[in-house]
């Protein structure tokens, strides 16, 4: 249990000295603040038609600017930008290690590597929950700044819900971007890997197998496509991410680490 | 007395590359072993098959007799070690950094950090990023990092490289320290010849894989050759005389006359009486003894000779 504690406070410190922390956090609450400057628009008429290409995007809202449109677009980009955030943020716990080099300074330590995998995880779990809090919490603050019609509590609880559901089932996916991480020995393979997982789920999703494609998942979790997802979607979705943790546990301990 | 660091027939081949071919070692307690070889000799593959941190293709490593293996975890709570090349995390200073090893370490002596970065003279630097070290400072944390919870078996991999002339003089002094009076046990990898002439008990010479040859300090005296170096106006008649008494004369590259043999170690004034009674007198006359450096490269078979 020490030794847990121990790695899982080594890896915040690293998380809370690094640069690429708050960037996430800042990054997050732009696109919050961006969502919110998006309906603010669609709300004025008078401005999309000045506005070129911001001006085109904002009036997808159409006649719906109040919140339940406002609400669906945030659960929408938390399950996008989750996937792109989501996986940044594993490729850095993981990565980093590879690309600093200093990988083999935590491998022949009275702790074993099988905790320090699992502390690096829990700290990517805690770390893309906080983003989304911060992408809810700014899109509310941002939604009450401009006025939108229609608030309900309840639906705001809903939807607060829907966010954090969506957010652990692509947090489900950050273990299979670890293995990368760890098996590419860096950044730029995970990273490269989400790309790629992003493309071929639009393929995959315009097929109408979508719910079959772990990546697709949380996205249709959050209604993008207007599909239903099916207990067989849950199940890969949970098997993707225990093949992930247990890929990137065998290639700690298995793998040579030079 | 038991061995304290053993490999058993240690081999690692990366597909048809023969990094490490059955090397067999075996130190004891307080030693200090110090393993020579040219850069890609297999010096820094047999240390990280030590540690566990790659897994090799037959034999094994043993450290106090247990069987090193990446999930044998207890195994390293008495060892410290050093990687050739040192990296710490670049955004945290250098208490930040030990503080993660002493965590992960399970060291619960506070104080460790502090006493350790007195230990390497670390102090100015304690609140300073790793990013921001110079490279003998990096190295310096490094040792630290090895040094922090008073390791009985202490592997470095190069660990001078980067210090100053006096840091490394400083290091060897708490190395040999270390082995003589607490009977810490010392793995030390380095192609820097001298130093680990000076500091090692006992040198194991590696080449393209296979350990060649070990030796004790002790015996390195014996083992290297010694020969009388001299110089005449005419080195031809000079040659010529000494052969006529029967010494082996050669000339040396450097177009010096070169006599081996124990006699001529031993008895130069012998030599000397020669060449002055034939009119040739000698401008010099000195015994060289060959250094590690000729030595090893005798031994790996760069320069002409038998080491055996």
């Amino acid at each position: 249990m020490k030794g847990i504690l121990s790695a899982l406070w080594v890896e915040s410190l690293k998380v809370r000295r690094s640069r690429i922390f708050p960037i996430t956090i800042l990054g997050f609450t732009f696109m919050s603040i961006f969502m919110g400057l998006l309906i603010f628009i669609a709300k004025n008429p008078e401005l999309v038609s000045r506005l070129g290409l911001l001006g085109t995007k904002a009036n997808f809202f159409g006649e719906q600017t109040d919140w339940p449109a406002y609400f669906n677009l945030l659960m929408q980009i938390t399950g996008m930008i989750g996937l792109i955030g989501f996986g940044f943020v594993t490729s850095w716990i993981f990565g980093r290690e590879y690309s600093d080099r200093t990988i083999k300074d935590i491998l022949a330590l009275p702790v074993s590597r099988h905790v320090i995998v699992l502390s690096k995880l829990i700290v990517t779990v805690v770390w893309c929950l906080l983003l989304t809090l911060i992408l809810f919490a700014v899109g509310l603050a941002a939604g009450w700044m401009i006025h939108i019609p229609g608030w309900s509590g309840e639906l705001a609880l809903q939807s607060f819900y829907n966010v954090i559901v969506i957010s652990v089932l692509t947090i489900l996916l950050c273990p299979i971007v670890a293995f990368f991480a760890s098996y590419g020995r860096g950044y730029l393979p995970p990273v490269g890997f989400v790309i790629v997982t992003l493309i071929t789920g639009q393929f995959i999703n315009a097929l109408g197998l979508g719910q079959f494609f772990p990546w697709m998942i949380p996205s249709l979790y959050g209604g993008a496509e207007g599909q239903h997802l099916e207990i067989i979607s849950y199940v890969i979705l949970c098997f993707t991410s225990i093949a992930g943790v247990i890929g990137t546990l065998a290639w700690w301990r298995f793998a040579d680490q030079n | 007395m038991e061995s304290i660091i053993r490999t058993d027939h240690l081999t690692k081949y990366y597909g048809k590359v023969h990094a490490l071919n059955d090397a067999s070692i075996s130190i004891k307690r307080g030693e200090i072993y110090g393993f020579l070889g040219l850069n890609g000799a297999g010096k820094s593959t047999t240390i990280l098959l030590l540690l566990g941190i790659i897994h090799p293709t037959a034999g094994a490593s043993f450290l106090y007799g247990k069987k090193v293996s990446a999930g044998n975890n207890s195994l390293w709570k008495n060892v410290g070690y050093l990687l050739e090349r040192q990296y710490s995390y670049p955004e945290l200073t250098v208490s930040e950094n030990l503080e993660i090893i002493r965590r992960l370490r399970n060291i619960s002596d506070k104080k460790s950090i502090d006493a350790t970065i007195a230990r390497l003279k670390l102090n100015p630097y304690k609140e300073v990023r790793a990013k921001n070290l110079s490279l003998g400072n990096v190295q310096r944390l490094g040792l630290a990092k090895a040094l922090l919870h008073n390791p009985d078996i202490l592997i470095l991999d190069e660990p001078v490289n980067g210090l100053d002339p006096a840091g490394i003089v400083e290091i060897r002094e708490l190395l040999k320290d270390l082995a003589s009076t607490h009977g810490v046990t010392i793995f030390i990898s380095s192609h820097i010849l001298g130093e680990i002439s000076r500091l090692a008990t006992r040198i194991g010479i590696i080449h393209q894989g296979r350990l060649i040859q070990e030796i004790d300090t002790n015996e390195l005296e014996n083992l290297c050759r010694k020969r009388l170096v001299l110089d005449t106006d005419n080195k031809k008649a000079a040659r010529l005389k000494l052969l006529e008494n029967g010494y082996s004369v050669s000339v040396s590259r450097e177009g010096l006359l070169e006599v081996e043999g124990a006699d001529a170690i031993r008895h130069p004034e012998n030599i000397a009486n020669i060449l002055v009674y034939a009119g040739l007198p000698p401008k010099l006359l000195k015994v060289e003894e060959e250094n590690l450096e000729s030595y090893f490269l005798r031994a790996i078979g760069v320069i002409g000779g038998d080491v055996k």
